[in-house]
């Protein structure tokens, strides 16, 4: 692996005729954007059969991990035949059990159970990125470039800035968090403080000694968030 | 296409690529091809499974007349079927109807806006004809 492969790619299967192939990919999706957008890229997988051989190549660039909906592992096995070993395979029946069987196939109307779903399925996908990256244990300060291969979906989101004892701290994908929060109803209130911190905790490394006063200035940020909100309606 | 194949849904396959709101537009208008305006009339299989070679996916795409919807003009879910052996009566790309939306917010690849949606219920519209007129056995050129 060269230095270039810092970040890890994931490659979800396409799934359209299950659930569970509409959970991998949101999920991958939500990892990209929000969870590790600073670690991780993708490629659509038939790009490794229609796609030229820069994309074929995409597995040897990058330690790459699999996110399959069903024990079929078709991205598994395409990534693997076209492209290389791969660093990691999920599956998200495997994941999630029945707790997908009520889940749709479209996003369309995505109801609570499907929200849920795919939350935590892009959660275990984050801890998978810690762990190839903590045993690929790249050199500190290597190249953080991006591949040929590496899809437009993979640029971070804008963050969010909060005020911590006198210093601005950008968290990534802070509004998204803060959304993602108002559709769990976790309220703007003391009440929900802690919710809150640990919501944002899963996405911002916050020093035990640092949590109380994260937590005054997450909430101040999230009733203003709220605000705007009900400004808006 | 013979009356045989005319009686067996149209497979309808999109590329859903990841990358950009036009994957999600093809997997979106797929599902409300298959769910509304065509249910019964068209079916939908995983291009993953092309990808991997699965014997069932490779008959059913030699076996059924298939339409295909891609993002972008690398074209994997047309060139997928035709290296799993089976052709695209029609292929059709996104982008094209994008033409119609100067100036359109379609959304990401995560999720769709008005827009979005709007390009995405054109696009299965046209799916959904495509597939009427290839079960009454009219192949449309491409």
């Amino acid at each position: 692996m060269s230095a270039e492969t810092l970040k890890v790619g994931i490659i979800s299967c396409s799934g359209e005729a299950i659930p569970e192939g509409t959970i991998s990919r949101l999920a991958t999706r939500r990892v990209l954007e929000l969870l590790r957008p600073d670690a991780t890229v993708t490629l659509c997988l038939p790009l490794f059969l229609a796609g030229n051989e820069a994309e074929r190549n995409f597995a040897k660039t990058h330690p790459t991990i699999t996110i399959d909906g069903c024990d079929k592992q078709c991205a598994r096995w395409g990534t693997e035949k076209h492209s290389g070993p791969v660093s990691g395979a999920l599956v998200v029946s495997d994941l999630l059990g029945t707790a997908a069987t009520d889940c749709r196939r479209s996003s369309r109307g995505a109801s609570q159970v499907d929200k849920e779903a795919i939350w935590a399925v892009a959660e275990q996908i984050a801890a998978e990125v810690d762990r190839v990256l903590a045993d690929a244990a790249p050199p500190v300060g290597a190249g953080m470039g991006t591949s040929a291969a590496q899809c437009a979906c993979s640029s971070p989101i804008p963050g969010g800035k909060l005020a911590v004892k006198g210093v601005t701290v950008s968290i990534p994908g802070l509004p998204l968090i803060f959304e993602q929060c108002v559709e769990r109803s976790i309220p703007a209130d003391a009440g929900g403080s802690a919710a809150l911190l640990d919501v944002v905790k899963i996405y911002h490394c916050i020093l035990p000694e640092e949590e109380a006063e994260y937590r005054s200035a997450l909430l101040a940020a999230y009733q203003d968030f709220r605000r705007g909100k009900n400004q808006e309606k | 296409m013979n009356n045989e194949a005319n009686e067996k849904p149209v497979l309808v396959i999109p590329c859903s690529g990841i990358g950009k709101v036009h994957g999600l537009i093809s997997r979106e208008a797929t599902y409300l091809v298959t769910g509304e305006l065509a249910p019964g009339r068209t079916e939908t299989l995983c291009l993953a499974l092309l990808v991997k070679g699965d014997a069932e996916a490779v008959a059913a795409v030699r076996d059924h007349a298939c339409i295909t919807i891609d993002g972008c003009p690398k074209a994997c879910a047309e060139k997928n079927v035709e290296m799993a052996g089976g052709r695209a009566a029609r292929a059709i790309q996104v982008a094209e109807a994008f033409k119609e939306h100067r100036g359109a917010k379609p959304g990401n690849a995560t999720g769709l806006t008005d827009d979005g949606w709007a390009i995405a219920r054109e696009v299965a519209a046209a799916v959904a004809g495509e597939a009427s007129r290839l079960r009454g056995g009219e192949e449309v050129t491409r």
